[in-house]
């Protein structure tokens, strides 16, 4: 299928929330995350994408969270990306392993990465990350703790030697190092 | 066999190690300031200008950077490029060597003589595009 008869699928069989847009060579569907599973499984069904191939979030900042999902048609070789936008304050979605058994693994680890639960989830502990830790390290708002405890190199102004900040407090210095909040130190 | 070794030839924008071209170096700091690792390490010192110690415009001593220390760190570093991207000097440049292994950790650490003779391993600029305005310099 092309984009275009994809887009014109999309429109004729998805509510007419959902917005179509060509996308680097295949198409964006945005969703509701109502019509999230109903997203996932026209892909499946009706625009034969057959292959998952993955299941991530993108922290939005203020506009909360995107969860996108790319999808794969083996016999068409087209390709479809679904997102859909879900709140800060509440980031939940249906599972999709119900659509896409595949997503499991993927939902585990964007949960423990992003914080977004996934209702009906078979197992969704955590994946990578070692036991006890604690946060969601792919939040932006999630302070680098390693900054904190070395010395960061940029603290020093041009033509500075020894110790940043001998010659009163340098710009860079006070400022502080990018994504460490100032006056942040590790617990 | 392993394909793409340098003898294949590489592409010319291989990520394999960064090299230095110290003498366009101005100690401005925005490649350390925007290493999102942290492996780049800089030291440096003011010098008068020669030749403009008594005084210029309104009897100002005139000083300079004087570049002291270039290192990167590669055991640290994510190839990511930006340090490259950012330099507005061009001191800063992509090689495709990439055969610098090491058993001690430390050793990955590459200063300054080393990044400057990186440098005679860069390759020249791609082309420019066809129907591209030429360069005004």
């Amino acid at each position: 299928m092309t984009p275009e008869e994809i887009i014109a699928a999309a429109g004729a069989g998805l509510p007419p929330e959902v917005r179509c847009e060509p996308d680097h060579g295949g198409v964006m569907l945005r969703v509701p995350p109502g019509h999230w599973l109903a997203g996932l499984a026209f892909a499946r069904e009706r625009l034969d994408c057959d292959f998952f191939d993955w299941l991530t979030a993108v922290d939005e900042a203020d506009e909360g969270f995107s969860v996108v999902v790319h999808v794969y048609s083996l016999a068409g070789r087209h390709h479809v990306l679904l997102a859909t936008a879900l709140p800060r304050s509440a980031p939940r979605l249906p599972t999709a392993t119900g659509v896409y058994r595949g997503a499991a693994w993927h939902e585990r680890e964007t949960h423990e990465m992003f914080g977004i639960g996934f209702d009906g989830h078979p197992h969704l502990a955590p994946l990578l990350l070692p036991d006890g830790f604690e946060g969601h390290p792919l939040r932006k708002d999630f302070v680098l703790a390693a900054r904190a405890a070395k010395e960061w190199p940029g603290a020093k102004e041009p033509g500075e030697r020894g110790v940043p900040g001998k010659r009163g407090v340098p710009r860079a210095r006070r400022r502080g190092p990018p994504h460490v909040p100032h006056g942040w130190r590790p617990a | 066999m392993t394909a793409g070794t340098p003898a294949d030839g590489l592409p010319a924008r291989s990520r394999g190690v960064i090299a230095l071209l110290e003498e366009n170096c101005t100690v401005c700091m925005l490649c350390a300031r925007e290493c999102p690792d942290w492996c780049i390490y800089i030291e440096s010192h003011q010098e008068p200008v020669p030749g403009a110690e008594y005084g210029g415009a309104g009897d100002r001593r005139r000083v300079r950077n004087v570049l002291d220390r270039f290192a990167i760190d590669f055991s640290l570093c994510m190839y990511c490029g930006i340090c490259v991207e950012a330099c507005p000097y061009d001191a800063l440049f992509w090689s495709p060597e990439f055969s610098y292994a090491e058993t001690d950790i430390a050793a990955l650490t590459h200063e300054q003589g080393r990044l400057r003779e990186w440098m005679w391993t860069v390759p020249p600029p791609p082309a420019h595009d066809q129907g591209q305005r030429p360069p005004r310099d």
